[in-house]
């Protein structure tokens, strides 16, 4: 009997958005997240035959392009570092700031907020910022992450109690230092 | 502007994002993608065929030239009819 060919051009209307939209959301930055897209595809269509159905395609997708954006994502911190000539900076208050925010999801009047909010989640370790990004920026209910993150529902629920927290104080902290030179600013 | 208010925002601009579809040659950078790779696996295999070719035929000329030389000692030895020790 002869094997089925997978239908790669079904299977790519079916997730292509699912995949970009996750990269993005992990990127900010439509070039990357398509570069990402791309590869994540490629992986899947090279290695399609040898999924072992342990769990479903969808949960199979996300782990993949969660894995590749979290690289994509460490290789340019490491390409940064270099240039810094290794130097982390110690300070609080140096986010990561985002140099090319394209997030084409967002709406004008929204674009300043949610650069401050990725700037933020940007800073998150990362099983905290997957766990976020997931549930409250993808919309995945916690069973449906704690597939995708193999670990339980209730880690999921603690991963995202710890991510908020750790959000809203780092806001704390940008809301201080951006009042603080707005202050600065009308004072002179 | 209160910090709670600026939190509260700024954590609520998430539910603001709306789902984008990537661009629509995406596919075909994908299959380009994949053809450049399914290329360079054919040449790599290539390759590597070519080098242990290379690699046994080298052996098996040192190993029939070392042969040879053995040989060649042996006949020196065999021809030497004298019986002489000293």
């Amino acid at each position: 009997m002869k094997d089925k060919q997978p239908d790669f051009k079904f299977l790519y209307n079916q997730y292509a958005t699912l995949v970009y939209n996750l990269a993005l959301h992990y990127l900010q930055n439509a070039e990357d997240a398509e570069e990402i897209t791309q590869d994540v595809f490629v992986q899947v269509f090279q290695s399609i035959n040898t999924f072992k159905n342990d769990s479903s395609l969808k949960t199979w997708l996300y782990r993949i392009t969660i894995n590749k954006s979290l690289d994509f994502l460490k290789h340019k911190k490491s390409k940064k570092r270099f240039f810094i000539f290794g130097n982390k900076s110690e300070s609080e208050t140096e986010w990561n700031r985002i140099t090319t925010f394209e997030h084409p999801g967002i709406v004008l009047e929204n674009k300043e907020k949610a650069k401050i909010l990725f700037t933020v989640i940007n800073s998150l370790p990362e099983n905290l910022k997957t766990a976020f990004i997931l549930t409250k920026i993808d919309g995945l209910s916690n069973p449906e992450v704690a597939e995708i993150m193999q670990i339980s529902i209730s880690a999921v629920e603690s991963l995202v109690f710890r991510a908020k927290n750790t959000l809203k104080e780092k806001l704390s902290i940008f809301f201080e230092e951006y009042y603080k030179n707005s202050k600065n600013k009308s004072s002179k | 502007m209160e910090k709670e208010t600026f939190i509260e925002e700024i954590l609520n601009s998430a539910d603001a994002i709306k789902p984008v579809a990537p661009s629509e040659d995406l596919f075909y950078k994908i299959q380009n993608k994949m053809e450049a790779k399914n290329h360079s696996q054919e040449y790599s295999k290539w390759l590597i065929a070519a080098s242990i070719a290379i690699l046994i035929s080298i052996n098996t000329l040192l190993f029939f030239s070392k042969t040879k030389m053995n040989t060649n000692k042996i006949a020196v030895l065999v021809e030497n009819t004298d019986n002489q020790i000293y």
